[in-house]
């Protein structure tokens, strides 16, 4: 556990770690949207090249993500869309990631759930929008092959051009 | 009994008694004596014949009544145009009406005698009522050939009546309107008669409601038109009382014996009411008027405020004022500080009439939306608060309390009020909480037009700013006088950043005497003082080039050396552009005593080094474009110390005939422009930052529909120091992006081009 988790939510999370999203405190979750609108006008203002998101309706709980594939990649010129879910316990518990367009990439599956340290027990409060994204972002330039959630681009990515095909195949234009 | 009745005997016998039997009919009535009548009812009796005899005249009387009487009655009901004729009409078919009524009377009290005698009773005809009878009969017939146009004539009747009543003088004297002497005398004979007759009422009485109606409806008219300094609801009421209600008994007097005071009581009640409704009406159609003549106007709102709870006009009120500010004041012929007076003049005024303000915030809704829409409302309601106007804002602002930080905690003084409270009108839409009671503090309301302090205050620094630069005089006193008053307001967080301008001006007073005794500070040639603010806390400037000339830039030098001298790690960054340069320019035949802008000067100055100059160079020398230079050349121009000889080359002139080319009139060059960013650029700086915002939803929400933008921006971005962006503006501003190539625009959606920044 990262070592800047609030001790009370901590405490917590032991017990409700099953049912994140049935908590509802109000005074928690008032915090969180305060700290969500900070980290939109951040975003918005960073003026951010290649990352971006913005709440996708009412809920201020529930981001679209858009990242652009890193240069010099295979996935250089696609722009993938992503679903942001946060919890109430928010910022001490990371959010759902997911990707929206199909990606083929060693740590990302079929449905689009992701693989990353950071986003499940690399967790900490001091990630926000901007540094997930941008995690994303390098992800798909460097895989971690050890442990793929898709085995055949693991196969495949010693091999740049049949896996370019597959990334092709998969990415379907917007 | 006698059985040898000689039946032809006796049926003159009874004729005599009843001439009315005779045929034809003679009139008037010949009159037998009381012998030959109780001789005649002896031999009804004996004949029992009374009810045939009975029914027999009664009949008789109102075949007469149909076929004689009530036509000659009606034939005085034609129409005329003269009044005078109108009244002596109705008296005299009054007058003939009665005399065949007394006459009738004789015989009905015969008819009496004869049921008396006999004992005989009848449910139609009882004992003494034969006169009711008859006057039953009358009535019936008289309506039942009532023709059209009878009411003009009757009206006439009481319509001179009334004014000759209303106008006192009158009242004894020979009256203006007909020819006889005592028409007074007449109307009350008359109306006498009428009573007598059962008349009054049934004939008269719907005549004379309305003309009462249309009475007092042209006397209120006439008695408060266009005039709302004084009150005038008691002095109505004592009108009616005293003209109206007297007169009133006057009539009826005659017609009713017992209720008489309980019907006038309610007919009373009745005029009372519609009295306060005319009058609420007409002060509603004036309202408008009303209100721009606050204060002087007070009376009539008081009245308003006291009939109002009378009458039921109330949404007449919303829907009239509402769409009399429309057509009177929302339009782009009026200006702001005019609609600004007004609408402060609405707010005092609407607190008379609706303490607990929802009126107010009806009515006014239209106006708030207005002003929003108007570039310089915050720059006129900051200028009128701090300087003497029309709008007596500055007084407001000195007398009033320090508003309420937090609207939503209920203040003690509301329940310490609280046998005072009164509850919300009924027609207020029950959906705006009542709890939340609008301050009708005017300031604040002025404020709440924005929604917003932030821009408020800020234009207030911004114009504070302004006039601090332009007086160049370190007299803050009344300056921070107003901002005292407006911490009081806006609370200390809010101001602190004039406070810091103010003190800012106090500093650069005290380091320019510090300087000044500074063994190695040298002035050389001119005095030199500076204005030290800080950029932290002033509004940005706007951004101008200057280049000034040598020798005062040399002297800034000097200034800036010995200020870092003085203030350690400090340093200063000159604005060359601003500022006032006091000049003594002497010439051969004259001395000019001038304060000019730092542009003017450094141009006189390069003309000092060099008597020719050309256009171009000046520019380039200066850092100014050209045309801005010839402008500034043209202050000179005008003053003759400077002239253009050819195209674009300038020579200063000297000598005797310099003063002969002074132009008639100085180009007054002084724009009184503000030396501060413009609401306009800052106003662009802050849509720049929806912009931002918008740029990152269409890039991951793809396309959006304008309500939809606007509906996030509101959820997501209004917040902080910026303010609002109402519907239209947002969409004119996406429509010039939409030019500018920066978006897309198809079936209503909004989207990022294509090949997009990312």
């Amino acid at each position: 556990m990262a070592q800047n988790v609030d001790p009370h939510y901590a405490q917590r999370s032991d017990n409700a770690k099953h049912n994140e999203e049935g908590r509802n405190n109000p005074n928690d979750s008032h915090a969180v949207t305060k700290r969500l609108q900070k980290e939109l006008m951040t975003l918005m203002m960073s003026q951010e090249k290649g990352v971006s998101a913005f709440p996708e309706g009412e809920n201020l709980f529930r981001w679209i993500g858009t990242i652009s594939g890193p240069n010099d990649t295979v996935y250089e010129t696609q722009r993938y869309k992503l679903c942001l879910q946060f919890p109430n316990s928010y910022p001490y518990t990371a959010p759902f990631v997911k990707f929206i367009t199909p990606c083929f990439h060693p740590n990302i599956d079929n449905n689009g759930n992701i693989c990353l340290d950071i986003l499940k027990d690399k967790w900490s409060a001091l990630y926000d929008v901007r540094t997930i994204l941008l995690s994303i972002q390098s992800l798909l330039g460097e895989p971690n092959i050890d442990s793929p959630l898709n085995a055949l681009a693991a196969e495949l990515w010693s091999k740049p051009e049949e896996y370019r095909k597959h990334v092709l195949d998969t990415y379907k234009q917007v | 009994m006698n059985e040898n009745i000689n039946y032809k005997d006796s049926w003159l016998i009874i004729k005599e008694a009843f001439p009315i039997l005779n045929e034809p009919l003679q009139w008037p009535l010949p009159i037998s004596s009381e012998e030959r009548f109780s001789n005649a009812l002896n031999i009804i009796n004996q004949l029992k014949l009374t009810k045939t005899i009975k029914s027999l005249i009664i009949s008789r009387i109102e075949k007469h009544i149909r076929e004689v009487i009530v036509p000659e009655f009606w034939s005085y009901f034609k129409k005329t145009d003269n009044k005078v004729v109108g009244f002596g009409k109705f008296y005299k078919a009054v007058e003939v009406l009665y005399n065949y009524f007394t006459q009738y009377l004789w015989l009905m009290s015969r008819l009496n005698a004869l049921c008396d005698s006999n004992e005989y009773s009848d449910v139609t005809c009882c004992k003494n009522d034969s006169a009711e009878t008859l006057k039953l009969i009358i009535r019936a017939t008289l309506l039942s050939q009532l023709p059209v146009e009878h009411t003009k004539v009757i009206e006439d009747f009481y319509d001179a009546a009334l004014n000759v009543e209303d106008t006192d003088g009158y009242l004894n004297e020979r009256c203006v309107l007909c020819t006889k002497d005592n028409c007074i005398d007449c109307f009350y004979d008359t109306n006498r008669k009428l009573g007598e007759l059962g008349l009054l009422e049934p004939m008269v009485g719907q005549v004379l409601t309305s003309l009462i109606y249309t009475h007092i409806e042209n006397h209120v008219h006439k008695t408060c038109k266009d005039n709302f300094d004084n009150s005038y609801i008691n002095i109505l009421e004592n009108w009616l009382n005293f003209n109206v209600i007297k007169w009133l008994h006057k009539v009826y007097c005659f017609g009713y014996k017992m209720d008489l005071q309980e019907s006038i009581t309610k007919f009373k009640q009745k005029l009372t009411n519609f009295l306060y409704e005319t009058y609420t009406k007409i002060r509603i159609n004036q309202l408008f008027n009303i209100i721009i003549e606050y204060p002087e106007s007070l009376p009539a709102l008081e009245d308003l405020n006291k009939c109002l709870p009378n009458t039921d006009l109330r949404p007449l009120l919303t829907k009239k004022l509402q769409k009399a500010m429309e057509t009177r004041l929302l339009h782009p012929g009026v200006s702001t500080p005019d609609i600004l007076t007004a609408y402060v003049a609405s707010i005092r005024s609407m607190r008379v009439l609706d303490p607990s303000g929802l009126l107010l915030e009806t009515v006014t809704q239209p106006v708030h939306q207005y002003l929003r829409s108007r570039e310089d409302t915050v720059r006129c309601v900051v200028s009128s608060l701090t300087e003497e106007g029309p709008n007596d804002l500055a007084e407001e602002l000195v007398k009033g309390d320090a508003v309420h930080v937090d609207e939503n905690t209920p203040s003690d003084e509301e329940s310490e009020n609280w046998e005072s409270w009164v509850p919300d009108p009924v027609d207020v839409d029950p959906r705006k909480l009542s709890n939340i009671r609008r301050t009708s503090d005017i300031i604040s309301m002025l404020v709440n037009v924005y929604g917003s302090k932030e821009l408020f205050v800020n234009e207030y620094r911004t114009l504070l700013a302004d006039r601090l630069l332009s007086q160049f005089s370190c007299d803050t006193e009344k300056e921070i006088r107003y901002l005292e008053l407006l911490k009081l307001r806006f609370g200390d967080s809010q101001l602190h950043y004039c406070e810091v301008m103010l003190k800012d001006i106090a500093d650069s007073k005290r380091i320019n005497q510090h300087i000044k005794q500074d063994r190695d500070y040298i002035e050389n040639n001119f005095p030199m003082s500076a204005m030290i603010v800080s950029a932290q806390f002033w509004p940005p400037f706007k951004d101008e080039k200057l280049e000034l000339h040598s020798k005062v830039l040399a002297q800034m030098e000097a200034y800036t050396t010995a200020f870092e001298t003085l203030k350690g790690s400090r340093t200063l960054c000159w604005k060359n552009h601003l500022g006032v340069v006091d000049l003594e320019i002497e010439l051969p035949d004259r001395i000019l005593n001038l304060s000019v802008s730092p542009i003017h000067a450094t141009i006189l100055m390069y003309f000092q080094d060099k008597n020719h100059w050309e256009l171009d160079d000046l520019s380039r020398i200066l850092h100014v474009p050209a045309t801005i230079v010839r402008k500034k050349i043209g202050f000179w121009q005008s003053h003759g110390l400077l002239e253009e000889s050819k195209p674009n080359l300038f020579y200063l002139v000297e000598g005797e005939n310099s003063r002969a080319n002074v132009s008639a009139e100085v180009v007054e060059d002084y724009e009184s422009e503000s030396a501060m960013a413009s609401t306009q650029d800052q106003r662009e700086e802050e849509l720049q930052t929806f912009w931002s915002y918008i740029i990152g939803m269409l890039m991951n929400l793809d396309s959006l529909p304008l309500e939809r933008i606007h509906q996030m921006l509101k959820m997501f971005a209004f917040q902080g120091p910026t303010i609002e962006c109402s519907l239209p503006e947002l969409r004119q501003f996406l429509d010039r992006k939409v030019r500018e190539h920066q978006l897309v625009y198809s079936g209503g959606y909004y989207k990022l081009p294509k090949p997009d920044m990312l």
